[in-house]
């Protein structure tokens, strides 16, 4: 009997989620377990369990982790040697040469991720347009060969060729030389991660491959013999930072395209969720212990971007390689609130983390953060935390707020609670304007805020007034929604090169000959995955500035420009784009083409959600749990109904104040917030905006 | 001169409390409302200069005139934003502003800086009256005046506007528009940036109002005092940790480009009392015949501040300043009077501020940094592209250099100057698909950073072949007169221009370079290195032993700086 059972599991820092499907009775299933650092496969095994289901039952297995963010973070990857064209060895720790904190003396540029005596050079050089100016020398990479040897422990060797992405050989042909010479070692090559300029990014990005890529693929492969030896004999495949699905073999290869692959899922099941429900612009709000980041759904499409920073933008190491954009902010449910020298009320960016946490959790922790202050405003139960397994302790709450910031500042301990929740929520919606309104998009357009992750729904309601949102969507099971993502993801292959070209000066064949150049490398990596689906999917965009500009935009380009006879169906993208974003277009100016970029998609098939059970606008006596006083900034004391979620039907209406109480999670419903069930379970909460 | 302030806490008439909630709102709803006329600015203005080197500043300011938030694209634009707003509140007079008006000029004088700073500036009302000023200064790249060589005088750099209104109770003022558009190089692009600075200002406007309409001007006036006074309350506390005394220093600039090689001296006085502190920067010389003049003498003062006391506080307001005291009489080279020429006002402060930092070094030693690299070091280079036959024009250089060792850390290696900020080199592989040029290398500058306890950054070195004919011109300064260390720490390395002519080096002994280039010839630029901090002797084997594992030390150098001797092949430290 075939298999209906796909599998995800999501490995976070605290956490590992898993999300099970069976495609037949639509029913899905959840298992939370703390992560288990040490072996990290335990956690995915013990989350399964906890799912009540099985590895060999599935056909499917997805998966996302942080265990290549981590490895970077932590600083505990392989020892890499970098091998450079001559005279361009520096540039890794060179980089950009800005100082973006300017009046701190002790500012820190990036730290790089292998130190200079084992960044070593290779005579050889191409030209801007791919053509060889000097040959790759084999006699000076045999001596780079000869001093990695005489190193002894070099686990992994990056290589970056100047202008590689127009002309790959040089860096082939050194990566056939070096693995041949050193079988053991992990070998990776800039042109195979990405064929962009920008010398210094695209060394960092295969760098960073490098450095997490012995690590990586060890993790892999002991998961995939962990999967098999429990019977599953499916297809397992892996989350990259898009959101997108890529296969085992890529993943070994292409580690550091897996980065941000649990905070992409996320967005992920927005966009599939908002495609269910009909609504084409959204705003993806996810909230956890740390940060809240803000993701945008767009006519049905969550926006990527083609670089990031690793580690922040101050010192961070950049990537080149595609990703969901997300907009993070350093504010979380362990976010701790305090008193500046000053006499200035601050909240975040440091974290309590999970230890101690929260001086609610009882671990030791003094310092007051926002749970705390959810506590304190009756928002939270003391006894119904992760379904009751973990008490808080409601008078450490109160003592550490009162001794660090309500006496300290003349306050009342109320006041000064929702004082926090007030700054909180403040900063948060920065966030959200800072995926909106800086990229030129108009917070307006979107009118639905999705919100998870375990604090989302419990600040959403705020959130969503500060930035007068009419509507919030609480998903079923919003603390597991990036691994329920994964389960509604898609083979996805992004592909893009470097070609400086003015647009008026290149013949469309050409262009189009250059896209199916890409095209075809992903298809055949959707025929290498061996879908079950034949469905592809190809989109197009192109790099573009206006000709004397610096700066280039990403420029969609629907394939319908291409069967024109002309090239100005591009231009107008171009120039539309330019004026959305950047308020003026030029449609008189000539416009230049950087780079040409495809994402080809396997469409996978999708399971249907179950519906839940149909019910009245009145939620039964049964999902009724109970009354208490919560406090509203700005509003005071109410009385409010509790309710258990799992006990709504679709159809239930709730009219604010009210709060909806699920095993990792609490909904708050504020005064004037109307709550109707829709029939998958989602929370639809109209915002009572005056 | 600034003038000194009682301070508002423990003296005088009670204070009204603010509410703590409301003050934090307030001050992040400030810092919230200038990044966005940040980002706004930069996302629609048509020049990189904007929008990739960051040379730009938004800014709210009270009714006086005071900063109370300011979005920097440089730090050296600190001061000249608040300076320019009063200025025009002097000259219209408050009762002669009225709704709808947009103030403008680029007066050098006013500004403090070069002018293709054109300021704009829109009053905020609330009740009838004036209570904010949104303001956007932005370089142009083009305001008219001669396009290559040295200037004399400030007519020579192109259009001065004066005061003038833009827009008249809402209405454009058409003449202004057109003297303007008559009088730059490329119209269109200058219009383009000057709509980008009215956006950018509107949005400061919004971000005002809302914030009046949401929480009432009494409570918004009231956590403005309060995030001043608080400000205010930490640089009191920071000035107060400073050793009471009179503390002193000199350095000196090669040269003004017109007197080559006659130096040009800096020198500074800081005098430390109580919780307050006195700049004197009367000791600075007068201003010079070529074009590196400004009035950006209280900004080199207020950096310096800002550095050591206030590095974190935002928004930055003048509450963080009163404080601060400046003693700077017009006519020395960073208060310069018309019609002194402008256009490279940016190279002299930057070493003014060094200078600071080093006349405090014996009172607090682990606040300072040693002496950096101190120049932009960028270079005009043009030429007839192969490709089309076309007139190129490249801002080369901008390579970032060395920075000065601390009291317990070594210098940043290859990093952008004081006067610049968030502004990034420009890739070689963009370099060369734009412009007939080769580059041979980009590399960190072995032995360029002072020797110390803590040794300086390192500069970096970039070579770069001509595929074409080209011009090269560079004012670069720092030459002669390299990065000095600290407590025994030793200078670094200067900046050094050089140029290769079939194969043949030639090192300049200045840095004001102007010659041609034939094909397959080529330039050299190199940035200093930061000095050194403490005795070099003192720094730790193991430490030195890493230096010179990674090259950033020579064994050479080692020897000659550091006293020790390793062996080439084992790098292990000789008995000797």
């Amino acid at each position: 009997m075939p298999s209906n059972l796909r599998i995800a599991a999501d490995i976070g820092g605290t956490f590992t989620d898993v999300a099970a499907f069976d495609e037949r009775s639509g029913e899905l299933l959840l298992g939370k377990t703390l992560s288990t650092p040490g072996r990290l496969v335990d956690g995915i095994t013990q989350g399964v369990a906890k799912a009540g289901t099985r590895l060999a039952d599935a056909h499917l297995f997805l998966h996302g982790s942080t265990i290549a963010i981590n490895t970077m973070l932590e600083r505990s990857g392989a020892k890499v040697a970098l091998v450079t064209t001559q005279g361009f060895r520096d540039i890794y720790e060179i980089g950009r040469v800005n100082r973006p904190d300017s009046f701190n003396l002790r500012f820190k540029k990036h730290e790089p991720l292998v130190e200079r005596a084992l960044r070593l050079e290779v005579k050889e050089r191409l030209m801007y347009d791919g053509t060889v100016r000097e040959p790759l020398d084999m006699a000076s990479l045999e001596a780079v060969a000869g001093r990695i040897e005489k190193e002894g422990d070099v686990e992994a060797i990056a290589v970056l060729f100047m202008h590689s992405y127009r002309n790959a050989q040089h860096e082939l042909a050194a990566k056939k030389f070096l693995e041949k010479r050193f079988p053991a070692a992990f070998v990776t090559v800039s042109s195979e991660l990405s064929q962009e300029y920008r010398e210094f990014e695209r060394t960092s990005t295969v760098v960073a491959n490098a450095y997490v890529g012995p690590r990586v693929h060890r993790y892999l492969e002991e998961i995939d013999a962990e999967a098999r030896r429990a019977g599953f004999s499916g297809k397992f495949m892996l989350v990259q930072s898009t959101g997108g699905l890529y296969s085992l073999r890529e993943a070994k290869q292409d580690c550091v395209r897996m980065m941000e692959s649990g905070p992409a899922a996320g967005v992920i099941g927005t966009q599939a969720m908002c495609g269910i429900m009909g609504i084409a612009n959204a705003i993806s709000f996810d909230m956890g212990g740390t940060t809240a980041k803000a993701g945008v759904v767009r006519d049905g499409l969550a926006l990527t971007s083609g670089s990031t920073m690793i580690g922040g933008y101050f010192t961070g190491l950049p990537l080149l390689t595609p990703m969901m954009d997300i907009h993070e902010v350093g504010t979380g449910g362990g976010s701790i609130a305090r008193v500046s020298a000053t006499g200035g009320l601050r909240v975040g960016p440091q974290s309590a983390g999970a230890a101690p946490g929260p001086a609610c959790y009882g671990l030791g922790g003094d310092e007051p953060t926002v749970t705390d202050a959810n506590l304190l405003l009756g928002r939270l139960a003391e006894d119904r935390f992760l379904g009751g397994e973990m008490k808080l302790d409601r008078r450490a709450a109160a003592e550490a707020i009162r001794a660090k910031i309500a006496e300290p500042l003349g306050l009342g301990d109320v006041e000064a609670a929702s004082g926090i929740l007030r700054i909180a929520t403040a900063s948060m919606s920065h966030a959200v304007k800072g995926v909106t309104t800086d990229r030129g998009l108009d917070p307006g357009e979107f009118p639905t805020l999705f919100s998870y992750g375990g604090a989302g729904p419990l600040h959403a309601s705020m959130v969503a007034r500060e930035l007068r949102i009419p509507q919030v969507v609480i998903p079923a099971a919003p603390g597991h929604f990036s691994a329920f993502g994964m389960l509604l993801s898609d083979f996805r292959s992004d592909l893009v090169q470097s070609r400086f070209v003015r647009l008026d000066q290149v013949q469309l064949e050409e262009l189009k000959r250059w896209f199916a150049e890409l095209e075809a490398q992903g298809s055949a990596a959707v025929k290498d995955a061996r879908l079950e689906t034949r469905r592809l999917v190809v989109s197009r965009a192109l790099d573009m500035r206006y000709v004397g500009q610096e700066h280039a935009v990403t420029v969609d380009v629907p394939l319908s420009a291409f069967s024109q006879k002309s090239k100005s169906s591009i231009k107008r993208h171009f120039d539309e784009l330019h004026k959305e974003r950047y308020g003026r277009g030029s449609p008189e100016e000539p416009a230049e083409i950087v780079s040409i970029r495809s994402t080809v998609t396997g469409i996978m098939k999708k399971p249907r959600l179950a519906e839940i059970q149909r019910g009245g606008p009145k939620a039964s006596a049964g999902a009724l749990t109970g009354e208490r006083r919560v406090f509203f900034p700005g509003r005071g004391w109410a009385k409010c109904r509790t309710y258990r979620r799992a006990a709504l039907k679709a159809g239930n209406r709730i009219a604010g104040p009210a709060l909806i109480e699920e095993h990792a999670s609490t909904t708050v419903l504020e005064p004037g917030d109307t709550l109707r069930v829709d029939r998958y379970g989602n929370l639809v909460i109209s915002i009572g905006l005056s | 001169m600034e003038m000194l302030r009682a301070p508002l806490l423990g003296r005088g008439k009670k204070r009204q409390k603010a509410d703590p909630v409301t003050v934090e709102l307030v001050r992040n709803s400030l810092i919230a409302a200038t990044e966005e006329m940040k980002s706004v600015l930069m996302r629609t203005s048509y020049n990189m200069i904007i929008y990739e080197a960051l040379d730009f500043t938004v800014g709210l300011f009270d009714r006086k005139g005071d900063t109370l938030s300011i979005g920097l694209g440089l730090p050296m634009f600190i001061r000249g934003m608040s300076n320019t707003v009063k200025a025009k509140i002097d000259y219209w007079g408050c009762k002669n502003i009225e709704p709808g008006d947009i103030l403008l000029t680029n007066d050098a004088y006013t500004t403090g800086a070069h002018l293709n700073h054109l300021t704009f500036s829109i009053p905020i009302f609330h009740g009838g009256r004036i209570v904010a000023f949104s303001t956007c200064m932005a370089h142009w790249q083009d305001i008219g005046g001669i396009l290559n060589g040295m200037t004399y005088d400030i007519y020579s750099e192109g259009l001065q506007v004066p005061h003038v209104k833009y827009h008249e109770r809402g209405r454009l003022n058409r003449d202004v528009r057109d003297f303007i558009r008559m009088n730059v190089r490329r119209p269109d692009r200058a219009m383009g940036d000057l709509e980008a600075q009215l956006s950018a200002c509107r949005v400061g406007v919004k971000h005002v109002e809302a914030l009046l309409a949401r929480h009432g001007a009494a409570a918004v006036q009231a956590s403005l005092d309060d995030i001043m006074a608080q400000s205010e309350a930490e640089a009191r506390l920071q000035v107060a940790a400073i050793p009471d005394g009179v503390y002193e220093a000199e350095s000196q600039m090669d040269d003004d480009g017109v007197d080559i090689g006659r130096p040009v001296p800096i020198r500074v006085k800081v005098i430390v009392k109580g919780e307050e502190m006195t700049v004197d920067l009367s000791g600075v010389s007068p201003q010079v015949k070529g074009f590196y003049n400004s009035n950006a003498g209280v900004a080199c003062a207020q950096v310096a501040f800002k550095c050591l006391a206030l590095p974190g506080d935002y928004p930055i307001n003048d509450g963080g300043f009163r404080p601060l005291k400046v003693i700077l009489p017009p006519g020395t080279v960073v208060s310069a009077l018309h019609p002194a020429p402008y256009r490279v006002w940016m190279t002299y402060p930057m070493t003014v501020v060094d200078t600071i930092f080093k006349a405090l070094a014996p009172a607090i030693p682990e606040r300072v940094i040693a002496g950096h690299h101190a120049d932009l070091l960028t270079a005009n280079i043009n030429g007839i592209h192969p490709r089309d036959g076309r007139l190129w024009l490249y801002l080369g250089g901008l390579i970032g250099g060395g920075w000065g060792a601390k009291s317990d850390e070594d210098g940043m290696n290859g990093t952008i100057c004081m006067n610049d900020g968030d502004t990034h080199n420009g890739p070689s592989e963009q370099v060369e698909n734009k412009f007939p040029l080769l580059v041979h290398r980009y590399e960190l500058r072995g032995d360029s950073g002072g020797a110390g306890r803590w040794r300086g950054g390192l500069g970096t070195e970039v070579e770069v072949e001509a595929l074409a004919p080209i011009n090269y011109m560079t004012r670069s300064d720092r030459v002669v007169n390299p990065p000095w260390g600290l407590n025994g720490g030793r200078h670094a390395k200067g900046n050094r221009i050089a140029i290769r002519r079939k194969g043949e080096l030639t090192v300049f002994p200045g840095g004001k370079v102007d010659t041609k280039l034939a094909k397959g010839d080529a330039y050299i630029m190199s940035t200093g290195g930061g000095g050194g901090f403490g005795d070099p002797r003192d720094r730790p084997i193991e430490t030195l032993k890493r230096d010179v594992r990674q090259g950033y030390v020579s064994l050479e150098s080692a020897w000659k700086d550091y006293g020790v001797r390793f062996d080439p092949e084992t790098l292990e430290p000789s008995a000797e």
